[in-house]
């Protein structure tokens, strides 16, 4: 029989009923081991409750009614609402509100009796948990604040690069347009002088009036020099840091056509020119106090 | 040998006690403590607590409980840890012998079966009633998310809900509780000040256990700062667990049986239903498909109109 109801009782378990009373709890254990403890909803089996006999044991225990507070040390804390077992912040708010609340009677307690019950701060014992295990635990929450800082700067410096990119954008167009609306004002204004007949001989024949002002030079990056089949791409900064980034393999994938499209640079693989004097990028980086015997 | 006898007779009153204990105790540095607090205690045969824990476990014991066990040795500091009990000692005589022999009051025993379940039996020896536990949500000292810390040996504030006077056996189980889990006044490795709280609490029927750090701002030893009561924090040490009441006995390990749990179920019984449920798997899934081939013959579906509109 009693196996029967538990059989009921779990089949219900996935069913969600709306009376509570009929409502088979389901205790999900915190720990690691997936203990389940399912309550009856009834007592299926007939208990044994000695009333008589509890409380005749209790009397034999018990301590004698006029013992000192002092010796007992107990508190009872009113719990005021029902706490759900599931609801893990919950149950733990109300054991720590306890807590909380027993303490301050105490300390109430201890003070109107006079009796110190502080630790100073020069009082060094033994503790119960060991000094190397809180240097552990110290080392554990400096982690986690140091990732969340992290975090933090990563974030801000991700969005501080797009605010950037933003306002150079926008720099450059409002350059382009400066650098635009002069040479049309001048150009203007050479043209109010042809108009009022200022002859003389030296025309200027100024460089912009082509209508060509607007064009990229075909002489793409001033340093490059002759034999540089890259085209000048080859020393461009930061393919060491194209890792992950949004065109981080276009970026490279350029580089190398650039390089050596159509068969690729035989030979002048390394040239002393301006340009890599001044290179230093792929030298030893910083952190010099580091070991350079170690195997990296 | 001889000072226990003395002691055991209680006719000394308290400050005499005292004077004559302080400077054979070096550990304790508090020189002018003693002599400060004056106990009047007018009858000569005072109230003392000699409780003794005896705290063992049985063999075969899980690395997680055993831990537990440690971490609740470092608690109590009137507890003596002893071996291990072979599984066929655990049966009543032998425990009760074992706990007079080493002249303990109560026993905390924790039995692992299938290295998987731990039951706590709690009892008040030589006669006194037991209460056997199912532990569960076990959580030791050793966790780094438990960051508190205190004296090793100071004696804890306890803190019980309201709902232990409810019902006669949980105010059995509170009264135990208080004279096992309270450490006795002038316990010899005791330290003093207060600075950790438990808590016992019942919630659905289990009693929850938690230890504290108690942290507040103070200058002196025996006043907090004017706003510092509200100032204080709790720090959790740990460990962590909860109790489940099986059965209480009249005697020590054994005796008539006072109180039986309804709503107990072991759980070998919740492994055992887990696995029935699964084991119908296949047979369930062949029955279904029977029922759908069944249903499908009865109620033969009309001809489509549209079934043959692609075909070439």
């Amino acid at each position: 029989m009693g196996i029967l109801n538990k059989e009921l009782v779990l089949s219900n378990k996935d069913t969600m009923n709306d009376d509570g009373e009929e409502n088979p709890d389901v205790e999900v254990s915190e720990s690691e081991s997936e203990d389940e403890d399912v309550k009856l909803t009834e007592r299926s089996k007939t208990s044994v409750y000695n009333r008589d006999g509890l409380l005749d044991k209790l009397g034999d225990i018990s301590w004698p009614k006029n013992v000192e507070w002092r010796h007992k040390l107990s508190l009872d804390i009113n719990q005021e609402q029902e706490v759900d077992v599931n609801d893990d912040l919950a149950r733990e708010l109300a054991f720590y509100t306890q807590a909380l609340e027993g303490t301050r009677q105490a300390f109430v307690k201890f003070q109107s009796m006079q009796l110190p019950f502080l630790r100073p701060s020069d009082y060094y014992a033994e503790m119960v948990k060991t000094d190397s295990h809180m240097v552990k635990v110290k080392g554990r929450l400096l982690a986690e604040k140091r990732k969340i800082e992290e975090a933090e700067e990563r974030r801000k410096a991700r969005e501080s690069k797009k605010i950037a990119k933003e306002v150079q954008a926008q720099k450059i167009k409002e350059r382009a347009k400066q650098k635009k609306e002069e040479i049309e004002s001048v150009k203007k204004w050479r043209q109010q002088r042809q108009q009022n007949g200022f002859e003389k001989d030296g025309e200027m024949g100024l460089a912009f009036e082509d209508g060509k002002t607007f064009e990229k030079s075909t002489k793409k990056r001033p340093g490059v020099g002759p034999a540089d089949r890259s085209g000048g791409k080859a020393n461009q900064g930061g393919w060491k840091g194209k890792k992950g980034g949004a065109d981080g393999k276009k970026k490279s994938r350029d580089f190398k056509d650039s390089k050596f499209g159509f068969g690729g640079r035989k030979g002048l693989k390394k040239q002393n020119t301006a340009e890599t004097t001044n290179d230093t990028r792929n030298f030893n980086k910083g952190n010099f106090s580091e070991n350079k015997k170690r195997k990296r | 040998m001889g000072k226990k006898r003395k002691h055991s007779e209680a006719e000394v009153t308290a400050p005499v006690k005292n004077d004559e204990g302080a400077p054979q105790r070096p550990e304790r540095t508090l020189l002018g403590w003693k002599d400060k607090v004056e106990e009047k205690e007018s009858d000569s045969t005072a109230f003392r607590n000699k409780e003794k824990v005896l705290v063992t476990c049985s063999r075969r014991i899980n690395y997680r409980y055993r831990h537990l066990m440690m971490n609740v040795v470092s608690l109590l500091p009137h507890c003596k840890k002893d071996n291990k009990v072979e599984s066929k000692e655990s049966k009543g005589a032998t425990l009760n012998e074992l706990v007079e022999l080493k002249g303990c009051s109560s026993c905390l025993f924790f039995e692992c079966r299938k290295q998987k379940d731990l039951y706590l039996w709690m009892a008040k020896c030589p006669n006194g009633p037991s209460v056997k536990f199912l532990v569960n949500a076990v959580h030791t000292m050793e966790e780094l998310k438990l960051t508190g810390n205190h004296l090793q040996g100071s004696r804890p504030l306890l803190t019980f809900s309201t709902n232990f006077d409810k019902d006669p056996h949980w105010k059995l189980l509170k009264e135990m509780i208080m004279q096992i889990f309270g450490t006795p006044k002038d316990q010899r490795k005791s330290k003093p000040y207060h600075d950790h709280v438990f808590v016992f609490s019942i919630v659905d029927d289990h009693i929850w256990f938690r230890n504290y750090q108690i942290s507040v701002p103070h200058n002196e030893a025996d006043k907090v700062d004017r706003g510092g009561l509200d100032k204080m924090t709790l720090v959790e040490v740990g460990p962590r667990f909860c109790l489940n009441p099986i059965k209480i006995f009249g005697g020590s390990f054994g005796g008539q049986t006072l109180y039986e749990n309804p709503f107990y179920v072991s759980p070998n019984q919740i492994r055992a239903l887990e696995k029935k449920q699964k084991a119908g798997k296949y047979a369930k899934k062949v029955k279904a498909k029977k029922r759908r081939k069944m249903h499908e013959i009865s109620n033969p579906m009309e001809p489509d109109e549209f079934a043959d509109m692609w075909k070439e």
